[in-house]
């Protein structure tokens, strides 16, 4: 129970830090003058401080909805698989229930943009909306895919069966999940081939365009959310597809883990400086790639057995 | 020694290809000839005789097969000599065109001889790639558009066949090790395959992949295209040694199938063949000019000799073939000379041949096209009432009796509408349309002469009992 | 294991680039398809204890993975290929397309994947490969992609002859290698006629 509590913490308490770094990393690469690694905390406390403005045309739903949208990605936390051999794991919750909890939070992101009346705020709603329902068929395909080859369909199950009896026989199949999931973990928070976080253009937000409107605490809330989410999606690539050192102590478990999702990261980052943002009306054809090797794995799994 | 002779035409064809020399071209006749000695040679030794270890190997059928081919080729080697004479052509075009030419010799000289099937599949792909430069030599958009055409489905074609001989390959696999692609162990071990559904399924795959090279269901018109867009001689070609290569492999496959399980084959080939005579027909019907209706007739004739081949009718599939091989390219190259003025018009297009030789080429053109609708004397007559009875008699022995002679009825009415078709155009092209001076040159005239010959000569007795040997 | 992950790689990169819009992309995607098929190669005869396969797995790495990528790109430089090569059929339907060829493949191919023992998967994983790369070609109006899809044609038949049959005899590898110089050979010639006549 102790390993499990910490274990929330300690993503928790990283989950600003993850995002700096990737902006860190870009920075480097770029020859620019890296930000600092602690950015995300100093924006947070920032914003903490700030005074929080809403609009006057704003409704009720602008003071509800920075809390929804975050409540439903922290739920999500705990059920994330177990970091270390032995500890406490929530072992029931299926690919639906997390994907799910995952759409909640981005609807009320939306309602949220919406909310706001501004031109922007709208845009970037419905431009959410249709990535995110080509994201949903994939994730739920491909994270059922992988619970299958772990032979639960429980997500925590899965994770735990992953580590002890890593699916050999079935290398071509998680492999495509495993890149079905890479996609959709650049998609759904928003890195660059789907949406630029750094930039406020008009043409190319999608997530910033939705939270134009929000200052202060409710920004940091909403800021948040997004690091969480980032993190929700690196823990679970790292415990599904990167499923070994689990068989050590405690904190070498967790040190191993945070290497796993600062890898993730790097990845990232060395995407996010080698291609191009892609057109919008482009991005289904990237989504397009993540469902057809979801259902691919899926196939592959259920016919040949491979 | 024997291969390098059998080659040596071909390898001298590709060296002359390099020199600037114009006059070096009217020596390719006289060396092709030379190919016949070692066929000879091989139709005197015992058989089968292996050229090249088990890789090459000289039976009955690819002897007979070879001498068609090679009679072709000297064939159209001598008509190539006016090729520039009657189509608008480069001098280096020329030139590349015989240095292609001698490479898709090569290949299916090989792919003939193949015992392997390997090597077989490697030979045609020579071919393949070699006549896609040969379409390319007519500097039209056309021409270009149909090289491409000829690249791509080509090579799907030749690649269903790799697909089909690999799967084969692999159901052998477990009892020859790698002789598997030895087509004479094959058949002697085909009741022994262990797996004969992937046996079934290789032979299925690589069946389409040569139906498709001939121009079957459903690619009945790309064959007409191109070599509706390429030079005369390509078609000759075509017809007459690339068809044979293809057609060689079939026979070799649907044997070793045959003993695997005949109804299956039977079944498969005899609903492919008849679909495609059934469009083929009609499409002639439409036909408007020569190359069209000569190369849709080829397919229905290529058609015909698998149907005889799986129906059991050995001779009449052999003989029928013969018939083919000298028929078509005897008419594709006189179409050069039909359409050389004057471009698709088929209405007086035999009038206005003067002189010794003019007379001589038209009696030849109108005893060809007689020919290839299997009027009387012509070898197809004989070879198609020894395929239907060939079809009777497979027929006899099943249940199936009915529905083979209702088939049979019904090929007999589509062929019934090709023969129409054939002789309305001939005498359109006889007694209709305006007299204009044409002219025909002496190789021409001798590569259809030779044709002539080579069609009387499958109708002497020997020939007969020479054909009725190959089992 | 390992021949299971590449068995994989070698389906994946088949599949994103029939997603490529890009020429250089889909070459490097090609050569990707290549250097995996000799790895497979490579790790099957070191498996099999084959030499001949191991030679070739050798020669698909220099010819396949490295040669006509470079020479491709070459063409491509020297006779203007249209680099903008949109598929023709839209994503929407690709989407809904390669799945249902995946699934009839796996379908037809599985009597025969229970008739050859060993690496059964990968006769079906081959036999995808085949119809997809049947599909690049369809679905390409330009002639360098329908080239890439040929010769992405041969990498699935190359595979299927190394996974079904354990490695086809040495004569036939090199004849399928000389083939595909040849037809490299031609279509040099033939880009080079467009040229000088356009």
């Amino acid at each position: 129970m102790i390993a499990y509590f910490l274990t929330i913490t300690v993503l928790l308490l990283i989950a600003p830090l993850l995002l700096s770094f990737i902006k860190m990393v870009k920075m480097k690469l770029l020859y620019k003058k890296p930000i600092s690694i602690f950015q995300g905390y100093r924006n947070f406390s920032k914003l903490m401080h700030k005074e929080t403005i809403v609009s006057q045309e704003a409704s009720q739903i602008t003071r509800v909805a920075p809390f929804l949208i975050l409540s439903p990605l922290l739920v999500i936390l705990f059920f994330l698989p177990p970091v270390v051999q032995g500890a406490f794991y929530v072992s029931f919750v299926d690919a639906f229930t997390i994907t799910g909890l995952i759409s909640l939070s981005t609807f009320f992101l939306m309602l949220l943009g919406l909310d706001s009346a501004s031109a922007f705020g709208g845009m970037g709603s419905s431009r959410e909306a249709f990535i995110a329902a080509l994201v949903e068929p994939a994730m739920v395909l491909t994270v059922f895919s992988v619970s299958m080859m772990a032979g639960d369909l429980g997500v925590g199950q899965a994770g735990v069966n992953l580590a002890a009896h890593f699916p050999k026989a079935h290398m071509a199949s998680f492999l495509f999940a495993a890149i079905s999931f890479f996609i959709l973990l650049i998609a759904e928070n928003g890195r660059i081939p789907v949406d630029n976080p750094e930039t406020h253009l008009e043409l190319t937000m999608v997530h910033e365009a939705m939270i134009l409107d929000i200052t202060g605490v409710y920004l940091a809330i909403v800021e948040t959310a997004a690091s969480v989410k980032f993190i929700i999606f690196a823990s679970l690539f790292a415990s599904l597809f990167l499923p070994f050192g689990l068989q050590h102590t405690l904190p070498v478990a967790i040190m191993l883990f945070l290497v796993k999702l600062f890898m993730i990261a790097t990845v990232v980052a060395l995407i996010e400086v080698s291609t191009a943002k892609l057109r919008l009306f482009k991005v289904p054809n990237l989504l397009g790639i993540a469902i057809v090797f979801a259902f691919l794995s899926l196939i592959t799994f259920y016919v040949l057995g491979a | 020694m024997m291969l390098t002779l059998l080659v040596l035409p071909a390898l001298l064809m590709f060296i002359v290809s390099f020199f600037k020399y114009e006059k070096a071209k009217y020596f390719l006749p006289i060396s092709s000839f030379a190919i016949l000695l070692p066929i000879i040679k091989l139709f005197m030794l015992t058989k089968p005789y292996a050229l090249l270890g088990s890789f090459l190997v000289a039976d009955k059928l690819d002897t007979y097969i070879l001498l068609v081919s090679s009679l072709v080729g000297i064939g159209v080697t001598l008509a190539l000599l006016t090729l520039d004479k009657h189509v608008k052509v480069s001098a280096k075009a020329y030139r590349r065109f015989y240095r292609f030419f001698a490479i898709f010799w090569v290949g299916l000289t090989l792919s003939i001889l193949a015992n392997h099937m390997g090597i077989y599949w490697i030979g045609l792909e020579l071919a393949t790639l070699s006549t896609v430069y040969m379409i390319k030599t007519n500097h039209t958009r056309a021409a270009h558009k149909e090289a491409w055409n000829y690249m791509i489905a080509g090579a799907i074609a030749i690649s269903l066949v790799l697909f089909g001989i690999i799967l084969m390959y692999a159901s052998a696999k477990p009892i020859l090790g790698e002789d598997a692609m030895q087509f004479d162990l094959l058949l002697l071990h085909a009741k022994e395959i262990p797996s004969p559904f992937l046996f079934e399924m290789g032979f299925a795959i690589a069946t389409v992949g040569m139906f498709v090279k001939m121009g079957f269901f459903p690619m009945n018109l790309w064959l007409a295209n191109i070599e509706r867009a390429s030079f005369y001689p390509v078609a000759a070609l075509f017809s007459g040694i690339l068809e044979s290569a293809v057609v060689i492999g079939f026979f070799r496959f649907s044997q070793i199938a045959k003993e695997v399980n005949y109804a299956h084959l039977f079944g498969f080939v005899f609903v492919y063949t008849l679909l495609t005579i059934f469009i083929v027909s009609f499409l002639i019907f439409r036909a408007k000019d020569f190359m069209r209706l000569f190369s849709l007739s080829g397919v229905e004739h290529m058609a015909l000799i698998v149907l005889f081949w799986v129906s059991g009718g050995t001779f009449a599939a052999l003989l029928h073939f013969g018939a083919h091989a000298f028929l078509k390219p005897a008419l594709f190259l006189s179409t050069g000379v039909l359409e050389s003025r004057g471009k698709y018009r088929i209405a007086g297009a035999l009038r206005g041949y003067k002189g010794k030789k003019g007379q001589l080429f038209w009696v030849l053109v109108s005893l060809f096209l007689l020919a290839i609708i299997s009027l009387p004397p012509s070898p197809m007559f004989f070879s198609e009432l020894y395929g239907f009875g060939a079809m009777i008699k497979t027929a006899k022995q099943s249940d199936y009796m009915l529905e083979m002679i209702g088939a049979i009825l019904f090929l007999l009415i589509l062929l019934s509408v090709i023969f129409y078709r054939f002789v309305a155009i001939y005498q359109s092209m006889k007694y209709e349309g305006k007299e204009e001076e044409k002219k025909v040159y002496a190789s021409e005239l001798f590569a259809l002469i030779i044709f002539a010959l080579c069609l009387a000569a499958l109708l002497l007795p020997v020939s007969f009992v020479y054909l009725r040997s190959i089992t | 294991m390992g021949v299971d992950f590449f068995i994989g790689l070698f389906l994946a990169t088949l599949i994103v680039s029939l997603f490529t819009s890009r020429l250089y992309r889909l070459i490097l995607w090609y050569s990707m398809n290549s250097l995996v098929l000799g790895i497979l190669a490579l790790l099957t005869g070191k498996a099999l204890d084959d030499k001949a396969m191991l030679i070739t797995g050798i020669a698909t790495l220099l010819i396949k993975a490295v040669g006509i990528p470079y020479l491709l790109k070459n063409f491509s430089e020297k006779f203007h290929f249209v680099r903008q090569i949109q598929p023709e059929i839209k994503v929407h339907y690709a989407i809904i397309l390669i799945p249902a060829i995946l699934v009839f493949t796996f379908y037809l191919s599985e009597p025969i994947t229970h008739m050859i023992n060993g690496n059964a998967n990968y006769v079906a994983v081959s036999i995808s490969s085949l119809f997809l790369s049947l599909l690049l070609m369809m679905e390409h109006r330009y002639v360098a992609p329908k080239i890439i899809g040929f010769l992405s044609m041969e990498n699935a038949l190359f595979l299927l002859g190394i996974t079904a049959t354990g490695g086809m005899p040495m004569l036939v590898e090199l004849g399928i290698f000389f083939d595909l110089l040849m037809a490299i050979v031609v279509m040099n010639l033939l880009f080079h006629k467009e040229e000088e006549h356009s």
